[in-house]
């Protein structure tokens, strides 16, 4: 700048004349102070092609099952050590796969007959389980048959638990296809979706079997709340059970 | 005339009653309810037996059928009494042939058959809202199908053993 000259702005011409650098610069302006976003929007509509695809998330969520069976196993083996340290029930008896043969679950009384007795080694009172959990108990065994008592039966009644409250109830059935839960508290705080499980003190059937989920709750029910409960397993479609050999007696 | 009573192969069609309990086929069902195989097997054998043979094959059926379930309540009362009433009726009135009174027969029977079974678990302490909840349905169902599957089965029941009555007489 030579001295003498008066100092002079940007002229109006000029101004004018550089507008796409002025409007380039607004847009630079607008990048920072969205904090990138219009690059990142970018960055991703090219990108998009290359993303990891069907493949990869296949190979994640198969590693993803893996890993939660091996811990599956690893805390059954836990639990099992712990229960067995204090002397409680144990969760994982024998397993005797039994065919389904009769099947009544829409008469007065909600039962299956299954093709295993006491020559398996059924004794009354065993846990039957279903892919989906416990669907009921052995009431009477022959040497080759055995029948059993589902939970929807007016004659069933268990104890169980609700995991996410940590509140006991018995399971009640009411001849439909869902038993009633009736509590044994004023206000158990359990709400429709929440899993019922068997008792972990339960000395009638293994615990923690998954059992099935709270439908819908009345809290107006004396003495205390009910609830109805879901079954998990599908009874009206299984072909197989297990029996679990707990019957110690 | 209790004839049919002393052929053994007659009497055997009864176990067609706990085989047909057990199976309970599924296209004969009514949301999930099975007909009343016992009440469909007896109002012909009682219709063409007589009171006394009736009210026996009442109580056999019923004995069989407690063993097949869980207890609580008995099907024997209402059996024999069914029999008993459906063979006083073909001994003293005129010969039911009909479709339609043997339909209604049926229906009748399993009305009372349930009305029975739902009595005893009332006194054995279930909830009359359970009763009403489970029963009720229980109780419609059954009754339909029963009364829609007698005239067909029933009738050719009877006219089947109707014949072998009178040849074995003549």
């Amino acid at each position: 700048m030579a001295p003498g000259r008066p100092f002079r702005v940007l002229s109006p011409r000029l101004l004018i004349q550089g507008w796409p650098w002025l409007v380039l610069l607004l847009a630079l302006v607008g990048i920072r102070l969205s904090k990138g976003a219009f690059l990142s929007e970018l960055y991703a509509l090219l990108s998009a092609p290359f993303w990891p695809g069907s493949a990869q998330k296949e190979w994640v969520t198969s590693a993803q099952q893996l890993s939660d069976q091996i811990q599956l196993a690893q805390l059954r083996l836990d639990n099992e050590r712990l229960r067995t340290v204090l002397e409680l029930n144990h969760a994982n008896p024998r397993l005797v796969m039994a065919p389904v043969i009769s099947r009544e679950p829409g008469g007065w009384w909600q039962q299956l007959v299954i093709g295993r007795g006491e020559l398996q080694g059924l004794h009354p009172g065993d846990a039957v389980v279903a892919p989906g959990g416990l669907v009921g108990r052995v009431a009477s065994v022959t040497p080759v048959t055995a029948r059993v008592t589902l939970l929807t039966d007016t004659s069933s009644q268990l104890g169980v638990w609700v995991g996410r409250t940590q509140r006991h109830g018995l399971l009640t059935g009411l001849g439909t296809a869902r038993p009633v839960l009736r509590f044994l508290e004023k206000d158990p705080q359990v709400r429709p979706g929440d899993v019922v499980v068997t008792s972990p003190a339960s000395t009638l059937v293994p615990p923690n079997l998954t059992v099935g989920v709270i439908q819908a709750v009345n809290d107006k029910a004396v003495p205390a709340p009910e609830a109805l409960v879901q079954l998990s397993a599908p009874i009206e479609a299984v072909d197989g059970v297990q029996v679990m050999l707990t019957g110690r007696r | 005339m209790a004839l049919l009573s002393r052929q053994p192969w007659y009497v055997a069609t009864a176990l067609a009653v706990p085989i047909l309990v057990l199976a309970s086929p599924g296209a004969l069902k009514l949301s999930g309810v099975p007909p009343s195989w016992a009440v469909l097997w007896l109002l012909p054998w009682a219709l063409v037996e007589g009171p006394v043979s009736g009210a026996l094959a009442g109580l056999g059926l019923g004995l069989m059928l407690d063993g097949l379930n869980l207890g609580g309540a008995s099907q024997i009362p209402a059996l024999v009494l069914l029999g008993w009433w459906w063979g006083r009726m073909a001994r003293h009135g005129p010969p039911l042939e009909r479709s339609f009174s043997l339909g209604l027969l049926a229906l009748v029977g399993t009305v009372l058959l349930n009305l029975s079974l739902m009595l005893q678990f009332a006194l054995g302490g279930s909830s009359l809202e359970a009763l009403r909840l489970s029963g009720l349905p229980i109780l419609l169902a059954q009754t339909l199908l029963t009364g829609l599957l007698a005239p067909m089965i029933c009738s050719l029941l009877l006219l089947f053993w109707r014949q072998q009555t009178s040849s074995l007489r003549g």
